[in-house]
């Protein structure tokens, strides 16, 4: 295996760090009182990103050693690797401005939450087409692979700052029926595009099959169906799902809490477990 | 122009290993980074079956992709087409591991640096003959210039129909006869 856990964890908080960022841009303009959550999505932004670029460096042995090689970086446009790196660098100081001013109570220039914004979705689909493009995994080399990783960050930055939300803001947190709506319908999108991704690749190649069956039926099946499945799509869209689109109701209670919290956890552990899972279980194609 | 290649001859080879120890004495390597991996196959059909043995490497792909990934362009192809990693560019970071088809790259555990067969290049040209080539034992292994019609290399490729090893993956400079 090429890469492992280090670069799920980097994978999974640098879309998380995207997420957050498009969260407090949302929140803030439907949402203008939810000061306390817009807060939180700006803070989370750029610690999530920069916990993500450490493991990043670390994970790159040689550059860790000669930290004057990371420079080198930006030399091959050609590589997605190298574009990623030109969208961390316009989003990262973006999103460390943002929050240096929401430190100061100072107001956040609407153009800069724009630039932003297009700098989020920029380096989540990065950590998609990273993977999507290198052939020799038909796991990473699908169109499927980029859109997953986009709607999993999305869901995953909105379940971070959610959860900080719901624990420090609540009532106002439970008034909010757009972002709450908004979640809901990700987990069901990101739910279709696995189960999708999932056929396409299957029926693709032998070494696609393996690689399906290995997260299906195989070794990765416990962490898949359980992990993945339940706990990140299955049980948040329930939580979430049932006082959204059945009861409409405002809920109060402490249960209600508990197992709201249940379900944002839930979606940040789905959201690393499909990285990590995307990143063990694929097999190369067979050239002998 | 020079174009440099190598032909590898599976009817000769007798699954020795000497190459592979060669390239790692000679690439200053530890016995768990090899530059030269060992296929055994099943081929045939019953009663007559034997096993094939089947040395890969770097195959110094025409736009390898290895090359193409490379964020921080260390690694480069020279113009006699044999495809370097550039030491003190390289971060560490894998893409290439990832990109090759042939699952050539190693990464070197004392430096991090992802390294690759390199025809034994000393710095200015390539090994005379590299060490794989140099010590088989059964004369497997044939190196030269690929655009000297004269060359050995040249003359077996036609003589004994020799292919790269996976003709549809990549524009590979190691021939096959198998």
């Amino acid at each position: 295996m090429v890469w492992g856990p280090l670069i799920a964890w980097y994978l999974f908080l640098a879309g998380a760090s995207a997420g957050a960022f498009l969260t407090a841009a949302f929140v803030e303009k439907k949402y203008p009182d939810s000061v306390k959550m817009r807060v939180a999505g700006r803070l989370i932004a750029p610690i999530f990103l920069g916990i993500g670029l450490i493991m990043l460096m670390i994970d790159a042995e040689a550059g860790l050693h000669n930290p004057l090689r990371f420079f080198f970086l930006v030399m091959n446009p050609g590589s997605v690797m190298t574009l990623g790196v030109y969208f961390i660098c316009v989003f990262m100081p973006v999103a460390l401005a943002e929050a240096v001013l929401e430190l100061m109570h100072r107001r956040v220039p609407s153009w800069l939450t724009w630039v932003g914004i297009v700098f989020a979705f920029a380096v989540a689909a990065y950590t998609g087409f990273l993977l999507g493009v290198v052939q020799t995994f038909p796991l990473w080399n699908n169109a499927i692979l980029p859109i997953l990783f986009v709607v999993s960050a999305l869901s995953a930055g909105l379940a971070a700052t959610s959860m900080v939300g719901l624990l420090v803001d609540r009532t106002r947190f439970e008034h909010m029926w757009l972002v709450k709506k908004t979640h809901v319908i990700l987990s069901a999108i990101e739910l279709v595009v696995l189960f999708t991704m999932l056929v396409i690749v299957s029926s693709g190649s032998l070494e696609g099959a393996a690689s399906v069956a290995s997260l299906v039926t195989g070794q990765y099946a416990p962490a898949f169906w359980g992990g993945l499945v339940l706990l990140g799509l299955v049980a948040p869209f329930m939580i979430e799902g049932y006082p959204v689109f059945i009861t409409k109701k405002v809920e109060t209670s402490m249960t209600s809490l508990v197992v709201s919290v249940i379900g944002e956890a839930g979606v940040l552990v789905g959201g690393f477990l499909l990285r990590l899972l995307v990143i063990m279980a694929a097999l190369p194609v067979a050239f002998l | 122009m020079t174009r440099y290649g190598m032909l590898i001859n599976t009817k000769k080879c007798v699954g020795c290993f000497a190459c592979r120890l060669a390239c790692q004495m000679r690439n200053h390597l530890e016995p768990e980074e090899t530059f030269i991996k060992f296929h055994t196959l099943e081929q045939g059909e019953y009663p007559s079956v034997y096993a094939e043995v089947v040395p890969t490497q770097c195959m110094h792909c025409v736009d390898a992709p290895c090359q193409s990934v490379c964020p921080t362009k260390a690694t480069y192809t020279t113009d006699s087409g044999v495809v370097l990693v550039d030491e003190s560019r390289c971060i560490g970071c894998k893409y290439c591991m990832a990109a090759c088809p042939y699952g050539a790259r190693v990464q070197i555990e004392a430096t991090g640096v992802i390294e690759k067969c390199r025809f034994c290049w000393d710095g200015e040209d390539v090994g005379n003959p590299p060490s794989c080539v140099g010590t088989c034992i059964s004369g497997a292994r044939t190196f030269g210039d690929l655009d000297d019609p004269g060359s050995d290399i040249s003359r077996e490729i036609v003589s004994l129909n020799a292919r790269p090893i996976a003709g549809n993956l990549t524009d590979s400079k190691i021939f096959y006869v198998r």
